[in-house]
């Protein structure tokens, strides 16, 4: 049928501007998880500026994170409404006044709001619009684009720490949160290079919504839900019957509630939100735990430089890795493999008492560190396809919220409590494997269920006995639908295996 | 307090705040090549004796009445080859910023001092040339204010800056044994210094936008 046809979206482009885009991804995502870790060198100086007491300057860093992962969802809501670039470039100018502003502050109070939420919202704004458009613009490359993209982060942070110091010595806390002002305006830059790229014109998808509904109301449940919410229009089909629920329809068109009755999202909800109780804390207390062991304080930074270039390495190379035939159909178990990984790292830790060893702990930890985040959002898109994802996202990030704030202050008591470094590691090493395991048990039986029903919506295709214009109007509903569609006719090609993703979007 | 002795020659730094009575002991290790030593305690080159507590250890017992008596006393082990340790007896030093601090005209600036015991008295001096000036709190109330944040913890605020205040300042903490100073360097500057790369950063910026928006237009005319 004709207007079906014409309302087949362009695939992504899997190259092209992309790399571009990559590169501005690259840029905006180094600078909102690098930009709270590189302010720590600020803080003893502002510390004493102020007279406080440390952890009162440490909430200015716990309220930017805070605020980077809890905006997730406004986020969201922007970028569904706006698109990427607008929302991106607002951003960087928000991070931009927020720390122009930090640099006339004379109360730790102040600094709470121009560091802490302004300069945080602006992050927030930067990180989730930046990964959204990376699953618009690529399908087959994604996991290289994604790995690229999530580089920036070690990247930005050896770049940003120097950085920083020179900055300090040089102009003092308040000159280089000025500078730093200026520089954080790049995130401006980097959203002029996110082109929006077309998903398919209005009236096209209202024609096709109009056939799918006339065609297909009660036959198919989760799929319709999923396809209308991807379309992001306001549909009046379903206000008809549903007048009373037309408040909840708009909420659901900016921000997807209904992915919480999808099965592949609460199990990356549930598995993340576990991980990162143990994800961040070793980090945060490498360092100390070096200086514990009696190793002095440049060697003891080195720890951490070492960990940030072998990250910088691991996250393309997991990229190239996640995008290998082999690898890609079963991305969830790699995912998952690297969060075992990782605790295994952190519970074998205590025994390396040694300088090499703590080494040799580093790289490791570097390793399984960059290969988790490089896959932390590919896999997202692979659960929920590339149209929800924007929503799915900002559901994702303020749950993640809480546990991420949560979790090195526990390994903060766990210290305190015992005197001892090893419980906190035992502890996340822990959290991380049984994270690790529970996604892979979970993604086996998520695996199967997707293949039963690709079989049953296979055999409902070859029945003859069927309707033939209804199933084809779903057939071409299902092939020409937003980026759900274009996503299977790639990857058909490449086999068997691949259609478990095919399902799974 | 005791020191084990083996190859590399010891040192440690012991802090005294007040006058008392201290022991200091050298001791050989298990596995050592030395067998029964002569031991020689010294300081400088006065000999002190000294007392055998076990069979491997010397001791000696002191008591520091006033500053005359601190300095290094070394004890030295003599046999097939000669090892010493040395105990630095010291006022506690003060911790404080190393590097410059870094100020603006019109602002405040900090400077801390910490120790590990508490001093009798704090004082504050500035350089005048090459003298030090004693800073009177009472009589620039609105430039200076001193602030105990705690027994052992000092801080000197200086008030609406201006290009003079650059220059050195001075924390002394005066103990019963002695008193120790610390260095402080206060840089002035005006608020051109950071503004010059601020404008030049913001200026990359808005070229770069400008550029990218340039070429999209360009290339969306050239696609038509």
């Amino acid at each position: 049928p004709a207007p079906a046809e014409a309302g087949r979206a362009p695939g992504p482009p899997d190259g092209g501007w992309g790399w571009v885009v990559v590169f501005g991804a690259f840029v905006s995502i180094g600078f909102a998880y690098a930009f709270p870790k590189g302010l720590a060198i600020f803080f003893k100086e502002i510390q004493d500026f102020f007279g406080t007491s440390y952890s009162e300057i440490a909430w200015v860093s716990s309220i930017m994170l805070a605020t980077t992962y809890g905006a997730g969802p406004i986020s969201s809501i922007l970028v569904n409404r706006y698109g990427s670039r607008p929302v991106v470039m607002f951003g960087g100018l928000l991070c931009g006044v927020g720390m122009i502003s930090a640099a006339f502050c004379t109360s730790i109070l102040q600094l709470y709001i121009c560091v802490g939420f302004i300069t945080g919202f602006g992050l927030a704004l930067n990180l989730q619009p930046s990964v959204i458009i990376i699953g618009k613009y690529f399908l087959k490359r994604r996991p290289i684009a994604n790995g690229l993209a999530m580089a920036g982060s070690p990247v930005m942070l050896c770049t940003l720490a120097p950085l920083n110091q020179f900055l300090f010595d040089n102009f003092g806390w308040r000159g280089s949160f000025l500078i730093l002002g200026a520089i954080l305006l790049n995130c401006c830059v980097a959203g002029a290079l996110f082109r929006p790229i077309g998903t398919g014109t209005a009236p096209v998808k209202t024609q096709l919504a109009e056939e799918g509904k006339d065609a297909l109301k009660g036959k198919i449940t989760e799929d319709g839900k999923e396809m209308s919410s991807a379309l992001n229009v306001p549909m009046e089909n379903k206000t008809e019957e549903e007048g009373g629920k037309d408040c909840f329809e708009k909420i659901n068109q900016y921000l997807d509630f209904s992915l919480f009755k999808h099965r592949g999202f609460l199990i990356y909800l549930i598995g993340n939100v576990l991980m990162f109780l143990g994800f961040f804390a070793p980090i945060v207390f490498l360092a100390p735990y070096a200086k514990h062991t009696g190793i002095d304080e440049y060697s003891a930074a080195f720890l951490l430089s070492i960990l940030a270039i072998v990250d910088m390495v691991a996250r393309p190379t997991t990229g190239i890795v996640a995008n290998s035939k082999w690898v890609r159909p079963r991305i969830q178990y790699f995912f998952s493999f690297a969060i075992a990984f990782n605790g295994a790292c952190h519970l074998l830790c205590p025994l390396a008492s040694s300088y090499t060893g703590l080494i040799v702990y580093s790289s490791f930890f570097g390793l399984a560190f960059g290969m988790v985040c490089a896959m932390l959002f590919e896999t997202l898109m692979d659960l929920v396809g590339a149209a929800r994802f924007t929503s799915a996202v900002g559901l994702v990030t303020i749950a993640e919220c809480c546990t991420i704030l949560l979790g090195p202050p526990i390994g903060g008591v766990l210290i305190d409590t015992f005197g001892d470094y090893k419980y906190m590691f035992i502890k996340c090493g822990s959290v991380m494997v049984l994270a690790g395991t529970f996604l892979f048990i979970m993604n086996y039986y998520n695996y199967r269920m997707l293949a039963k029903e690709e079989k049953e919506r296979k055999t409902k295709e070859e029945d003859p006995k069927s309707i033939r214009t209804e199933n084809e109007g779903r057939k071409n509903w299902n092939k020409d639908s937003t980026q759900d569609g274009p996503e299977l006719e790639p990857l058909r090609e490449e086999g068997e295996g691949v259609k478990k993703e095919m399902n799974g979007t | 307090l005791t020191v084990g002795v083996s190859r590399t020659p010891l040192q440690k730094n012991v802090s005294l705040a007040s006058p008392t009575k201290i022991e200091l002991t050298c001791k050989l290790e298990e596995n050592s090549n030395l067998k029964n030593p002569q031991v020689t305690w010294k300081r400088g080159s006065e000999t002190i004796s000294h007392t055998n507590k076990t069979q491997n250890s010397w001791t000696i017992q002191l008591t520091i009445s006033d500053s005359s008596q601190l300095g290094s006393y070394s004890c030295i082990l003599k046999g097939e080859v000669e090892v010493s340790a040395t105990f630095h007896l010291q006022v506690p030093h003060i911790e404080g910023k190393e590097k410059p601090i870094i100020t603006y005209e019109g602002d405040l600036a900090v400077m801390v001092c910490k120790t590990e015991y508490v001093p009798v008295a704090w004082t504050w001096y500035m350089t005048n040339g090459t003298e030090l000036v004693a800073i009177n709190p009472s009589s620039h109330t609105n430039k200076f204010q001193f602030k105990r944040q705690s027994a052992n913890v000092n801080r000197l605020e200086i008030l609406k800056l201006t290009k003079e205040d650059n220059g050195i300042y001075w924390c002394e903490a005066a103990f019963r044994l002695g008193s120790s100073k610390r260095r402080f360097e206060l840089r002035v500057l005006s608020i051109m210094a950071p503004l010059k790369p601020f404008v030049a950063v913001v200026a990359e910026v808005v070229i770069l936008v400008t550029t990218i928006a340039l070429y999209e237009v360009y290339s969306k005319r050239k696609e038509k």
